[in-house]
């Protein structure tokens, strides 16, 4: 038998690893082989280990801890029942089979570390396919058949990007593979690059191969240090297997491949700020044209796409642009990875044909929202994408469909909101992020969203007046028009998105100063009602500054003057005495 | 100013300073064996690349993983992702403020902990969610967070 | 190199292909905003100035970094590259701290440029310095005399001790170049065809005689007295402005070839109409020459005179009997010149008669001291209730005793009778300095507010009358001080030389950056004490009409002049941010938030560097290492807390490295830089 512990970053951070240690000890003697994957993408179940017989998934147990090693040994060592109360529920088994996986595909499947786990599973054999039996052209055509475009946000046609970067003059040529996952909200990148390496190296060696590029580089962000390492090791064992360096597969065909590290700029998923940044300065944008495909890396010709643009790669050329295009919408082909994250029962990574509703992500496979709250928006895009409300959940992903709601398809973060959201609070947020990661080269950003920021902050401390909505509005269309690159140019989307659907937050803000969702501190206060009060004292016990008082049995007061707003008298009242005004 | 063991940099600067573009990987190298990124180090990387020490400042100030000052023995890294945000990070942020009476980017006095805001660190399903010396924390509330603080206090006292 | 066509704002041209739409459109004298554009640099983008549009392309593009291409049609001024371009200025000057101007120059009702003056007498460069003042202001050696110098009250030396002693410095260098036997004269342009007639010769009609023949026109100015100068020579004693001054001032106004007609009155000597239709444009600056009244019983008596026809019998030196005891009613500066005159007539009591105290008195301090160093007394808190007489003449004045209640609008505290208190004195002349009005006699045809005056539009000056224009006392709000009445002047010639020229362009106040400072950003100034103009001593003074101020030395002059804080921006003439923020019309105020807060100006070499008005373009950074091949500057951080530095701020190692070769400071569009030789 093989133990399988699902060993992603999430996953570790759940607790893999010590439950890992714990069944190493445990197992010591025991007839089983342990070992790891990556991520299956099912995080809310994490820490996840199966349990596999002759190449088969017999069990797979949820949220194991340390403590369940010995379950695990037992049920190895034939008690049949041991592990019952960890197995996965049949409903939470449908999270997976209701998705379509091809970015995906060996993620939580094999062995990341294990380059002849990926071979076993067709692993390059559609760079071998590429490099015997097709010209690069043929290769861009089948890419062009497909419909895939990139999966980073903006979802331009890949074949576009690589012919364009083929047909440019020059011998020296660059593959970038941008890894640089900055949605703080999307994770899929990460657990490609962790769970299956190879794949990515497999992508980009074919679209090197399809450019005509000697040089692949990795560009990943240094938060992600587990995927580094990860790759770094399937970079060396493909070298090894001669998947890398001269004349791969004895082709002739010479590409070698190196990991850049980021240092922390979210800027840097722009295309002309992540060249700037690989070659050691500023990762400020650079004025486009020239395009990377024209004058890139080191002024060369360069093709940029995402990790999960290259993880497609593969499966499209050995299953044929048909089948990829034979999924999906008029305008969007095939599949796209999800980080569903948020207020939703069940998160974690969803890839599914493009075409489906936010309906069935969110609540089909994600299993609707955490404690049957209301449902309230979804966000999408992050920091460069808007938040999408409850009237608009039939809406298909597709790039046009979603983009025509004001958010955007983005990289595929996806953030279930309820209630309990302020969406002005929201858009400050994401302003508040865009501000701090502004390169602070143009005028629009650099200022433009510092004072959107500071609107914003005045908004949600009550301090907002009449007008700034439509000065907020004003300065939205500016920036949007005037920024240099893309970060500028979208960062207002998460502030117009939520004025679009949710004004009437925005003005119970200004006009009432009332926070409807009672999220924003400034605009709350907390009484107790003496009436509800049995004088439990929880309340009194939980706050952090004293702020209640109160004897036993007896009516609570909060004084008013002291409370910070925290909310944990709100939140551990069993009486629903405290009251939010 | 405290001067640092120049020769600890000597080998990344043979294998890297000739390679155009390795500023980024030096730095990160540099803070790798310091801690941060010393003045004098700095210096010592203009003088092996030839990039002016006013193009290494820019670039150290530019990424935020960078740091041109010690930091405190347990570095708090509080995820600022989209999904922790929406459960509650601020509320985590404020705990930990209050507990260690420091602010973003701040080391407390007795040089055991420093705080930073990061953005998303990718375990979004376990938000919030803060890593401390490469261990990460999920699910926390205001409460858990300062448990953690406080034990690592704890567990620095009787080392 | 092959050429192509492109369409700019609907016109053909023809250029050569791999030029930039900024260099394609600048050749053909097209004018696109730039601010972090050079010739000499690769483009960077950062400004989003110089935008523009392209047909079907849908993003906005940078001229300075577009290429253009055969039958490329581009719009540089449409109201979308407009907007975008005054938004990104708008946010520029969000977080740009700076005084583009100083306090002084601002507060000038004529915007002299004061400190640009007070900085080349402090070169010795007097008729530069006259020169700069006669932009403004034509008769520098008068008003430098007379005027109560708002300027001076605005001076951050306040801050410091005492303000500087423009207004004395105008009329030191002005007194010099009109004694260097070469002064100042300005060149005016060829001659225009169009003609203006002036009516009154006072300040106001002088200044626009002054500036419109210097444009040109042909003026004549018409004036009811037997001389030019109106109050100054009229309402001003002797003893503070000697005619002789302005004499030779109006000499050079007529050295200009303006027409002086003296001795003329409208309505009697010519008709109002007779002048409308002679020239192309007229202008009307009567002034307000007549004394406004209190409503006291017993103010027709004889003996009881108006201020300024007090005043003007004296210049005109009309006998003048006012016996041994002198009343004079009003707290103003028309007041403080009575009573200084009646003293001079041989007077031997002056009183003032003031209903509130010295604080609350308008004149202006100095005059209110010297006048009682001279023997005026005050009676504060009275206020005239009945002149009395005696055969038709004057022989006292009962006083109602005063106290001061609470404010009034003006925060002033408002004086309040006591019921029953009177005093009485015996009197013998009592001289009503309470105000002026205007004489509207044989302006029938113009139309008048509620207060009286001439209806004016503030920033066009026309009147009800198509091609007739007003400034001045006679105007709005009434008489004011004679700077008041110069800016006015000045600005109406330039709306009326629009208005000869086809076209009448309004004055819009320009926008400046203006920063707050309190007396803390003072605190490290070294405290010199401000100069003081010599003067003749009261006991000789009060006996006769000759200059009391002897002026400033050259030596004192110039001390004096280096006492100046140079607050306004070095940069201000050259500066693109703000001829482009007027250009564009700009609001920054509604951006209003957080500034780059960096208060210590570093030194570098000789360049002083001041980031709070930098706009990172970032060309010094670039000119420095593309240019110069050093290097030695860089951006630091990242996002709105952007700021250039010298490496680690060490300067004396950088010191080392720079050459001073200044390009850094030719560069810089705004005033963050600036060469310290």
């Amino acid at each position: 038998m093989k133990i399988v512990v699902g060993e992603g970053s999430c996953g570790i951070a759940a607790g893999a690893a010590k439950v890992y240690s714990a069944l190493e000890s445990a197992l010591n003697g025991v007839n089983a082989e342990l070992t790891f994957t990556g991520c299956n993408g099912m995080c809310f179940l994490e820490p996840i280990v199966d349990i596999c017989d002759k190449g088969n998934l017999i069990k797979r147990l949820v949220r194991v801890t340390p403590g369940d090693a010995g379950k695990i040994a037992a049920f190895v060592n034939g008690d049949g029942d041991a592990v019952k109360d960890l197995e996965i529920s049949d409903d939470d088994k449908a999270f997976l089979d209701k998705q379509t996986r091809i970015a995906l595909r060996h993620c939580g499947v094999i062995n990341p570390e294990k380059i002849e786990e990926y071979t076993a599973t067709d692993g390059y054999k559609a760079l071998r396919k590429v490099l015997t039996s097709m010209t690069p052209e043929e290769v861009i055509e089948v890419i062009k058949t497909s419909g895939l475009a990139g999966r980073g946000g903006a979802g331009f046609p890949t074949w576009f990007k690589w012919n364009a970067a083929r047909q440019s003059p020059g011998e020296e040529k660059y593959l970038i593979c941008n890894a640089d996952e900055g949605d703080p909200g999307a994770f899929m990148d990460r657990a490609v690059i962790e769970s299956d390496p190879h794949n990515l190296i497999e992508g980009m060696l074919i679209g090197a191969y399809a450019i005509g590029a000697k040089e692949a580089i990795v560009y990943v962000r240094a938060e992600y240090p587990l995927a580094i390492s990860r790759l770094e090791k399937a970079i060396s064992q493909a070298e090894e297997a001669g998947y890398l360096g001269d004349s791969i597969l004895g082709s002739g065909f010479n590409c070698k491949m190196r990991i850049k590290a980021g240092a922390g700029a979210f800027v840097c998923g722009e295309e002309t700020a992540l060249i700037e940044s690989l070659q050691g300065e500023r990762g400020m944008p650079r004025l486009k044209p020239p395009f990377p495909a024209a004058s890139g890396y080191w002024y060369k010709p360069s093709n940029i796409n995402n990790v999960e643009t290259f993880a497609n790669v593969s499966w499209i050329i050995l299953n044929g642009g048909e089948a990829f295009a034979a999924m999906g919408t008029e305008n969007s082909k095939g599949t796209k990875v999800f980080a569903l994250t948020g207020k939703v029962k069940k998160g974690g990574l969803v890839e599914i044909p493009m075409g489906k509703t936010l309906r069935d992500v969110i609540f089909d496979i994600g299993g609707g929202i955490k404690e049957d709250k209301e449902f309230k928006a979804v966000q999408m895009g992050g920091p460069s994408g808007g938040c999408i409300p409850a009237s608009l959940l039939d809406t298909r992903i597709d790039y046009k469909e979603l983009a025509a709601t004001g958010a955007i398809m983005g990289s595929g973060g996806m953030v279930v909101m309820d209630s309990s959201t302020c969406m002005v609070s929201m858009a400050r947020f994401f302003l508040d992020f865009t501000a701090k990661e502004s390169c602070g080269k143009c005028v629009h950003c650099r200022i433009g969203t510092k004072r959107m920021l500071e609107m914003l902050d005045r908004i949600v401390k009550g301090k907002g007046k009449d007008g700034d909505i439509e000065l907020l509005e004003e300065l939205c269309f500016a920036v949007k028009d005037g920024a240099l690159c893309g970060l500028g140019q979208t960062a207002p989307n998460p502030v117009l998105s939520t004025i679009r659907y949710f004004r009437d937050e925005y003005e119970a803000h200004i006009n009432e100063k009332r926070c409807p969702a009672h999220s924003c501190g400034d605009l709350l206060s907390y009484s107790i009602d003496p009436a509800a009060c049995r004088g439990c004292t929880l309340c009194s016990k939980k706050c952090p500054v004293g702020a209640i008082s109160g004897t036993v049995k007896n009516p609570h007061t909060i004084d008013s003057e002291a409370c910070v707003k925290c909310g944990s008298c709100f939140n551990v009242c069993k009486f629903g005495a405290v009251k939010v005004n | 100013m405290m001067e640092s063991n120049l020769s600890k940099i000597e080998p990344v600067l043979d294998r890297y300073a000739a390679e155009p573009g390795s500023l980024i990987t030096i730095l990160q190298h540099t803070q790798e064996i310091y801690g941060y990124i010393p003045k004098d180090v700095m210096y010592r990387i203009s003088e092996r690349t030839g990039i002016t020490p006013a193009e290494i400042m820019g670039v150290a100030t530019f990424y935020s993983q960078f740091r041109l000052k010690p930091i405190g023995r347990y570095l708090i890294m509080l995820c600022q992702g989209t999904a922790c945000h929406v459960n509650g990070s601020e509320k985590i942020a404020a705990a930990i403020t209050n507990e260690l009476g420091i602010s973003d980017g701040e080391t407390t006095d007795d040089g055991l902990f420093s705080l930073k805001s990061v953005a998303c660190l990718g375990c979004c399903s376990l938000s919030p969610v803060m890593m401390i010396n490469g261990e990460t924390y999920g699910r926390l509330t205001p409460d858990k967070a300062v448990e953690i603080l406080r034990s690592l206090r704890k567990e620095s006292e009787n080392k | 190199m092959n050429s192509i066509k492109v369409k700019i704002d609907g016109r053909e041209y023809v250029c050569e292909n791999g030029m930039t739409v900024l260099q394609v459109a600048r050749a053909n004298g097209i004018d696109i905003p730039a601010l972090c554009f050079i010739d000499e640099l690769k483009p960077y983008g950062a400004c989003g100035i110089c935008t523009v549009e392209a047909a079907n392309t849908p993003k906005l593009l940078r001229a300075c970094a577009t290429t253009v291409f055969d039958g490329m049609e581009i719009s540089t001024n449409s109201d979308r590259i407009r907007r975008s371009r005054k938004t990104a200025l708008e946010l520029l000057l969000s977080d740009h701290t700076g005084d583009c101007r100083g306090p002084c120059s601002l507060n000038c009702p004529a915007g002299t440029d004061c400190q640009g003056y007070v900085k080349l007498i402090s070169e010795g460069k007097y008729k530069e310095a006259t020169a700069l003042v006669k932009e403004r202001v034509p008769l520098p050696a008068s008003i430098g005399r007379v005027c109560p110098h708002p300027c001076e009250t605005a001076c951050r030396r306040n801050f410091v001790e005492q303000p500087l002693s423009i207004a004395f410095l105008k009329a030191f260098a002005a007194d010099r170049d009109l004694a260097s036997g070469d002064k100042y004269m300005p060149d005016p342009a060829p001659s225009s065809g169009k003609s203006v007639g002036i009516i009154g010769g006072g300040p106001a009609g002088l200044t626009a005689a002054y500036f419109l023949a210097v444009k040109g026109h042909a003026v004549t100015v018409y004036d009811s007295m037997p001389k030019m100068g109106g109050m100054l020579r009229y309402g001003i004693p002797q003893y503070r402005l000697p005619k002789e001054v302005l004499d030779m001032e109006i000499d050079t106004i007529e050295k200009l070839g303006v027409t002086l007609r003296n001795n003329i009155r409208i309505g009697k000597d010519i008709s109002f109409d007779e002048i409308k239709t002679k020239y192309d444009a007229t202008l009307v600056a009567i002034g307000a020459w007549q004394s406004s009244s209190m409503g006291v019983p017993g103010e027709e008596l004889d003996g009881v005179i108006g201020g300024i026809d007090f005043l003007r019998s004296i210049a005109l030196g009309n006998p003048v009997s006012i016996g041994k005891n002198v009343a004079v009613c009003g707290g103003g500066n028309t007041a403080m010149d009575a009573c200084r005159s009646a003293v001079r007539l041989g007077a031997e009591n002056v009183y003032v008669i003031y209903r509130r105290t010295r604080d609350e008195m308008p004149a202006e301090k100095v005059e209110i001291d010297e006048a009682e160093e001279e023997g005026v007394q005050y009676r504060f808190l009275c206020n005239p209730d009945e002149i009395t007489g005696e055969n038709g003449r004057v022989n006292g004045i009962k006083l109602q005793k005063m106290r001061l209640g609470e404010p009034d609008a003006g925060g002033r505290r408002r004086p309040v009778p006591i019921e029953g208190e009177f005093e009485y004195t015996d009197i013998d002349t009592v001289i009503m300095a309470i105000g002026q009005r205007i004489s509207p006699e044989g302006f029938d045809e113009l139309e008048f507010n509620q207060r009286g005056n001439i209806s004016a539009d503030e920033s066009t000056f026309r009147t009800s009358v198509e091609g007739v224009f007003a400034v001045g006392d006679a105007t709005n709000r009434g008489a004011s001080i004679a700077i008041e009445a110069i800016g006015e002047a000045q600005k109406a010639s330039e709306v009326i030389d629009s208005y000869l020229n086809g076209g009448i362009i309004p004055y819009k106040k320009p926008y400046f950056v203006e920063k707050t400072v309190t007396e803390a950003d003072f605190a490290d100034r070294e405290r010199i004490p401000r100069a003081k103009m010599p003067q003749r001593s009261p006991e000789e003074r009060k006996h006769d009409f000759n200059e009391i101020n002897l002026g400033l030395s050259e030596e004192t002059a110039k001390a004096e002049a280096k006492r100046c804080l140079e607050c306004g921006c070095h940069d201000y003439y050259d500066c693109k941010l703000i001829k482009y923020a007027n250009q564009y019309d700009v609001s920054p105020a509604k951006y209003a938030g957080e500034k780059h807060n960096c208060d210590k100006e570093t030194q570098l070499v000789s360049i002083e560097r001041d980031q709070n008005k930098c706009i990172l373009c970032n060309l010094c950074v670039r000119v420095c290492d593309e240019e110069a091949g050093k290097g030695i500057i860089g951006l630091v951080g990242r996002g709105f807390t952007t700021v250039i530095k010298p490496e680690f701020d060490n300067v004396p190692e950088v010191t080392a490295f720079c050459k001073d070769c200044l390009k850094c400071v030719a560069s810089c569009p705004t005033g963050a830089l600036k060469a310290l030789k």
